[in-house]
């Protein structure tokens, strides 16, 4: 088994915003999410997912809400804010154009 | 509105404390739970599923931890526990709570009470309109001894219409009292007879009624006043419907218009109305007669050297223009803040100052007797650390008690400071108005916030950080053991202990100056007797008194009723007693002298007085003469002058018998001999040399200025007369106001009122930091000697003397105090040179007060060394190394 590439500090941030963009998701749901979308190569660790989750719902970029969870249980649901949203918007763009350009570096020099 | 969420989020956690909790911890388990369910279905037994979902997830109690940190709910939380705690710990300690919330009280009262004298008169804005661009204008008159003087109706006229840098120009008739009949006592009200633009200067309007309007100021209009607001609320019962109403003033009728608003006192806090000033065109062209006050409004961005410029250059065309009266006299404007603050202005500065100091040794006190504390609390704290607190929590802790500290000493200062500040109110010079009420406003509530939380965190950082200094397995096991503290807290406290002494001998030596300064003017001889005189004033009405046979009668028959009174040893009428007024001069001609030069005129201050005057102020009479009986109407005109007019206006000579006149070198007035010479008199305060000064008997001439001062010489109390003094005079006139009766040492002790206020609260301070002082070495020594019982021991056991013991003991407190003494007097030597101008009749380096402060607090330092050194000569040596 290879070991999981450590997350880059702050794009955790950015994993779960676009992770819970397209529906309200509980903490659980994220951390499977990503590991699946990444073919196992993103493994979000629980201590730092929901310290991470309650930073961006501190700061007002998602909130939460208790609902049912696909088992019948009450589980915590986070989704963006509008703030979220347009924060999520920068931020994506930020990271294309940060990643072509180290992209750009690696195959030149 | 992200901001809102987040704040509110942050409400919600800390108000729902418990439920954010429970909901974490639901949250959590779902996680887990939900991770069991997985490895179930992926076919692990129960037991194996839970094992690998915990162990997956790591620390649950970690999580949180890290999840209430990423909340800021711990920091409030740490805090609310450090308060609790900190309250415990100064409950636990009353005597120590008690002294040092005490100490550190009196210094932010000190503090409190100051800056809100120092707000009032420096910082905050005067009740006018953009004030930073409002400015009076004086003459430059220095050639003839008036370096400020009160400018002329033609001079003002000339600069409103010439100048190009105000918006406008207003002006104040000097002086002015107007008699109130009709309705009530008589009374005499302090008013000002001003141009109708004067409140359109000052960008104020009537709380009620109309301003002053042009019509209203010109010779001949109906008289109409404004009411100052207290005038309105004291005489008038804050009648609204005052506007229109008529009164009788200085028996013409005169017609209210308004009611000025609140806080308005302008140019000082006894002016009671307004009315316009009526120039005549005769007077506008006039400049000779000085007597106004003249505010200006300068234009917007205009700076102050421009109008100075403009000004000048102003003065230079009327120079041309009017040689007689105008050669050498220059003009200039001076910010209507920095008039009104006038003297006070370095004398509160110094204030701030020595508060300051006092405050700083507060700090150093307390701080000293914290660091004891924290030495005593070592096992506690080392026990906190070696639990896993880090150094920065601990800090954290005892931080939060040193500002429990300082805001319980600053709740205890205001409450302090709102008495002090009552009692300060003296300082606030006359033209700004006082601190309302109880003398705390917002301004000064945020001023003692704020140095609460700063003395809090000075004198607390200082112990605090002691604490990371710690050798943790040394601190536990020498725990709450009395011996062995490093030597480092040693260190620290006496260098506590210098600077106090430092900044102590800073004060003493300024106040000993101060004192010093107050001793010489009370110790200078004025050149008259204020004991046992009795002063009132009846300014007659023009109107009721136009000619001059009447005034004159007038006096004569009071005078006579007043000087037959039992009691009374001598009576006599002046322009001005000394103390009232600085100026009243007139240009006189010396017989057989040249023409002088435009610009040359000689001025002296004039005196208008009946015989006995001189002798009830008990003024020297140097050579000559006085005033007689022979000396009355019809008969030579005579004249006495001061010593300072004969030096001056007679070099060489002998003025007895020389001749002058009033007025110019072509004026048609009659000579007057001098029949004696008088000594200097201060008339225009205490510190003031005298100017050179004649005195002529009401009785021969009509010379312009009215005598108005009646001073009465008793040989009981004066004040026991007064009644009586008053009934002889309605007896004369039952009409006639009579006003400010008052002790003539009163007018002294106003004289130095401010100056006494000064030395008085510097020696306050002073005193105040010579007991914190006092403390500072007491303790430090004390617990130098507890520390030091065990070596003590030793030593006596080793057949130290007690006299050797005491020797140790006071070298080391005297030690201390020596440095202390060193740079303190550095210090006080060069600072102050900043007193310079507050002192009187010393130097800023007398050696006698620097000693002097030096060898008392020298012997109050013994004092504090004695006792603790007293108690080392009795350590008993079995039980001293017993003692761990």
């Amino acid at each position: 088994m290879t070991k999981p590439t450590d997350l880059v500090q702050g794009t955790l941030d950015l994993l779960i915003l676009k992770t819970i963009a397209l529906e309200p998701m509980h903490g659980w749901a994220i951390a499977q999410r990503i590991r699946r979308v990444s073919k196992n190569v993103l493994q979000v660790n629980q201590g730092a997912l929901y310290p991470a989750l309650h930073r961006l719902e501190q700061q007002a970029w998602i909130q939460s809400k208790w609902g049912e969870s696909e088992n019948n249980r009450r589980a915590k649901y986070y989704s963006l804010t509008r703030a979220g949203q347009k924060y999520l918007q920068a931020e994506e763009s930020n990271w294309e154009r940060l990643s072509s350009a180290i992209g750009l570096v690696l195959k030149t020099v | 509105m992200r901001l809102l969420q987040t704040i509110f989020n942050w409400l919600r956690l800390l108000l729902l404390r418990n439920a954010a909790e429970r909901e974490l911890g639901s949250e959590l388990r779902f996680h887990i739970e939900r991770q069991i369910e997985e490895n179930l279905a992926a076919g692990m037994t129960p037991q194996e599923a839970r094992r690998a979902a915990t162990r997956e997830f790591g620390g649950v109690e970690q999580v949180k931890e890290e999840c209430r940190d990423t909340r800021r709910v711990n920091f409030l939380d740490n805090l609310l526990k450090d308060i609790r705690y900190g309250l415990r710990m100064l409950r636990k300690s009353p005597s120590f709570t008690f002294f040092a919330v005490g100490v550190l009280a009196l210094g932010i009262a000190a503090n409190s009470a100051i800056f809100s004298i120092a707000d009032a008169v420096l910082i905050r804005a005067l009740p006018y309109r953009d004030s930073n661009r409002l400015v009076m204008v004086w003459e430059d008159s220095s050639a003839y001894g008036f370096p400020k003087d009160t400018p002329a109706a033609g001079n003002f006229y000339d600069w409103k219409s010439r100048n190009q840098v105000f918006e406008d120009v207003a002006a104040l008739a000097f002086g002015g009292s107007f008699n109130l009949t009709g309705s009530g006592n008589p009374e005499e009200l302090s008013g000002k007879s001003v141009t109708a633009n004067i409140f359109s200067v000052l960008g104020v309007r009537p709380a009620l009624g109309r301003d002053f309007r042009p019509e209203d100021d010109v010779p001949g209009a109906p008289h109409v006043a404004i009411l100052s607001h207290g005038l309105w609320v004291r005489r008038f019962g804050a009648d609204p419907q005052i506007v229109g109403k008529q009164i009788s003033l200085n028996y013409e009728k005169c017609t209210i218009i308004g009611v000025m608003s609140r806080g308005v006192q302008f140019p000082d806090r006894e002016t009671e109305l307004w009315v316009p000033a009526r120039f005549t065109k005769e007077q506008l062209a006039n400049h000779g007669n000085h007597f106004l006050q003249v505010v200006a409004r300068l234009k917007p961005g205009i700076p102050l050297k421009t109008a100075n410029a403009n000004l000048a250059t102003i003065a230079k065309q009327l120079e041309r223009e009017h040689p007689d009266s105008n050669a050498n006299v220059g003009a200039f404007a001076v910010p209507l803040r920095e008039e009104l603050a006038g003297d006070v202005r370095p004398a509160i500065l110094m204030l701030v100052g020595a508060v300051c100091f006092v405050l700083l040794i507060a700090c150093a006190n307390v701080a000293n007797l914290l660091l004891s504390r924290a030495t005593g609390r070592r096992r506690e704290l080392a026990m906190r650390l070696a639990l896993g607190a880090t150094r920065s929590r601990v800090i954290q802790q005892m931080l939060t008690e040193s500002i429990l500290l300082s805001l319980f000493a600053g709740a205890a200062g205001l409450l302090l400071s709102v008495w002090g500040t009552q009692f300060l109110a003296a300082l606030i010079p006359n033209g700004i108005a006082p601190v309302t009420g109880a003398g705390v406003d917002s301004s000064v509530l945020l001023f003692t916030l704020i140095v609460s939380l700063a003395t809090g965190i000075l004198f607390g950082v200082i112990p605090a950080s002691r604490v990371s200094q710690f050798h943790l397995a040394f601190s536990l096991k020498q725990g709450g053991g009395q011996s062995g503290v490093g030597s480092g807290g040693h260190r620290l406290r006496d260098v506590l202990v210098i600077c106090e002494v430092a900044l102590a001998i800073v004060l003493l030596a300024g106040a000993a100056l101060m004192i010093r300064s107050l001793q010489n003017l009370y110790h200078l001889d004025p050149g008259f007797r204020a004991d046992h005189v009795l002063v009132l004033r009846t300014p007659l009405p023009r109107q009721k008194y136009e000619a001059f046979a009447p005034r004159v009668a007038f006096y004569d028959q009071v005078l006579a009723k007043v000087e037959t009174l039992p009691g009374v040893i001598a009576a006599g009428y002046t322009t001005w007693v000394p103390l009232t007024n600085s100026g009243g001069a007139t240009g006189i001609t010396i017989e057989g002298k040249p023409e002088p030069a435009p610009g040359n005129v000689l001025i002296p201050n004039t005196r208008i007085i009946s015989r006995n005057y001189i002798r009830a102020l008990r003024m020297r009479l140097v050579e000559g003469r006085l005033f007689e009986s022979r000396d009355a109407a019809g008969t030579l005109p005579v004249a006495l002058i001061n010593q300072t007019m004969a030096k001056n206006y007679w070099p060489g000579e002998n003025p007895i018998g020389k001749n002058f006149k009033v007025g110019g070198y072509n004026e048609k007035s009659p000579w007057i001999n001098v029949i004696g010479i008088v000594g200097d008199v201060h008339q225009a305060g205490l510190d003031v040399a005298a100017r050179p000064e004649m005195y002529l008997p009401y009785q021969q001439q009509d010379f312009g200025f009215e005598p108005e001062y009646l001073a009465v010489r008793t040989s009981g109390d004066p004040m026991a007369i007064a009644e009586i003094v008053r009934q002889q005079i309605w007896s004369v006139d039952k009409e006639q106001p009579v006003a400010g009766v008052m002790p003539l040492e009163d007018l002294v002790d106003e004289n130095l009122a401010s100056r006494r206020m000064q030395a008085t609260l510097l020696s306050g301070f002073a005193g105040l930091a010579l007991l914190l002082v006092t403390l500072g070495i007491y303790a430090v020594l004390s617990f130098a000697v507890t520390q030091r019982t065990q070596e003590i021991g030793v030593r006596v056991a080793l057949g130290a003397q007690p006299r050797d013991v005491l020797r140790m003991i006071f070298s080391q407190g005297f030690k201390l105090f020596l440095i202390g003494a060193a740079i303190g007097l550095a210090a006080a030597l060069a600072l102050s040179r900043a007193l310079q101008h507050l002192l009187f009749g010393v130097s800023a380096y007398d050696p006698a007060s620097f000693a002097g402060v030096t060898i008392l607090l020298a012997a109050v330092a013994l004092l504090a060394c004695y006792v603790p050194a007293r108690r080392a000569t009795r350590v008993d040596p079995l039980i001293a190394l017993r003692y761990e």
